[in-house]
């Protein structure tokens, strides 16, 4: 696998930066739906998403992959608290969402609904954001 | 007509609390439908309230069984951020602590499964070796569950009489070699019971993103003490079990041919184990950014994620456990399974909640 050309078949001009645990690309307008498109179609598994509170509703978004045992890190960011699923395209990351939204209230578009996952159905999604989590 | 089956959060077929709803027709499940964080605690965001220290103890209860994989990813992703390399008699350690910890944690579900196929006398043989596992791990670290063996830097204990617990691995392989593993792999009731039940295939267990022994059970190669080594496992000789079969029978192959590689495992580091230091650094600073570490627990590629603004505590802590990557798979490999089936096949990927809601 020719790592160094992923960034361009995924629409991406940025180079890799290389570090001890991994690879990681930083890509504000990445579009996430193409890279988990490219991504199934070379065989990668998809590890997980961590998300970060960021300024106001933004979070900072990471996507973890893996291909051949190398670890692949996109980082993006949400765009007014939302950002696009890829639950539709890798089931492995249906769980991860709904805890992200959980956690951060991230809105994934695309999702017909985004159920709880570690809260319980009425409780407020966010706990994790600052001042989240409040019942309004 | 399908009617639904509703079972837990609380129920004797299930080890700890969870939900599954069951859509089935005659005995035949349809559809299955999972609901989890009956156990959620918040640990992400405590984690965010500690210093690296401290986060070391909370971290470690993550989990009851696989505690110490917890904290060895904890400490790696710290030493990554803060430029410390283990000494080699530390990495060694590690191993040793990380193999024995799989053995009991393999064991145990060997008898769990035992137990769902209706095999007592082997759920009380297991549990028996398991104990002898534990004593190990007790003489090593003077607890039974819990080890506080990591730290920053290093190990917090030595392992002064190798010798010893070199005995010891050999007695237990020799009593898994005579009973575990030939009913595990060949004793036809076992393989009544397992065999063609709850198959995921290659493609399912790439797409749902499984890792560990339920990857390796569906033909998936992928081990990260080979795939991306650390602690002292570059420098170690041991083989990756994989299965194609895809079902209960090949999970349970898997697990058992990994014990016997922990086995192997824990010959070579404790024969190896080099002399030197193996405490960590007294003071650590932490750099400000991002780092990530991956282990192969028992279960599987457990994942740490942690962001550092320089100060003694934490701003982001990330755990992706293996279970988590699992379980959703459970309801692929329930489908079409009969209902008396359902609860081994959901055992069968060894379900962590503790792990997974954390």
């Amino acid at each position: 696998m020719d790592f160094n050309a992923i960034p361009v078949q995924v629409g991406l001009s940025q180079p890799w930066e290389k570090r001890a645990d991994g690879l990681w690309l930083v890509a504000p307008n990445l579009d996430v739906e193409k890279l988990t498109a490219w991504m199934i179609a070379h065989q990668a598994r998809f590890v997980t998403m961590t998300a970060q509170a960021g300024i106001g509703r933004e979070c900072r978004m990471e996507y973890h992959w893996d291909i051949e045992g190398q670890l692949l890190t996109f980082v993006t960011q949400t765009h007014k608290g939302s950002i696009a699923s890829i639950s539709a395209l890798c089931p492995a990351a249906d769980w991860v969402e709904r805890e992200v939204h959980d956690y951060f209230a991230v809105n994934f578009g695309g999702r017909e609904d985004i159920p709880p996952l570690m809260l319980r159905p009425k409780d407020p999604p966010g706990i994790f954001s600052p001042g989240g989590g409040k019942k309004s | 007509m399908s009617y639904r089956i509703p079972i837990g959060p609380y129920h004797p077929a299930l080890e700890e609390p969870y939900k599954i709803d069951l859509v089935c027709e005659g005995e035949t499940i349809l559809e299955a439908e999972l609901k989890v964080g009956f156990n959620f605690r918040g640990i992400e965001y405590l984690a965010e309230q500690r210093n690296y220290i401290q986060n070391i103890t909370l971290l470690e209860r993550v989990c009851g069984i696989c505690s110490n994989v917890h904290t060895l990813s904890f400490c790696r992703a710290v030493e990554c951020l803060a430029g410390i390399k283990p000494p080699d008699r530390a990495q060694y350690i590690r191993v040793v602590v990380a193999e024995l910890e799989r053995l009991h944690s393999h064991i145990l579900w060997a008898g769990i499964a035992a137990e769902l196929m209706g095999f007592q006398t082997m759920f009380m043989t297991c549990f028996a070796i398991r104990e002898k596992v534990m004593d190990l791990l007790e003489v090593i670290s003077g607890n039974r569950v819990n080890y506080a063996m990591n730290c920053i830097g290093g190990v917090n204990r030595d392992i002064c009489d190798p010798e010893s617990i070199l005995s010891g691995v050999d007695a237990l392989e020799k009593e898994i070699t005579r009973i575990v593993i030939p009913i595990f792999t060949t004793d036809r009731t076992v393989q009544a019971r397992c065999a063609g039940v709850g198959i995921m295939t290659k493609q399912q267990a790439l797409a749902w993103g499984t890792v560990g022994p339920t990857a390796r059970a569906s033909g998936l190669s992928q081990d990260i003490r080979k795939a991306a080594p650390y602690a002292a496992y570059d420098r170690l000789d041991f083989s990756v079990p994989v299965e194609n079969a895809g079902d209960v029978r090949a999970r349970l192959v898997v697990r058992a041919l990994e014990i016997l590689e922990s086995c192997r495992l824990l010959r070579q580091a404790l024969h190896d184990l080099p002399n030197g230091p193996w405490r960590g650094p007294d003071f650590v600073e932490v750099a400000v950014g991002e780092a990530i570490s991956r282990i192969e627990g028992p279960r599987g590629e457990v994942f740490y994620r942690l962001t550092s603004n320089g100060s003694e505590i934490p701003t982001r802590v990330r755990i992706r456990t293996p279970t988590f990557a699992n379980m959703p798979a459970v309801c692929l490999m329930l489908q079409n399974a009969t209902l008396a089936d359902a609860p081994l096949i959901q055992a069968s990927i060894d379900p962590c909640y503790s792990c997974t809601d954390r």
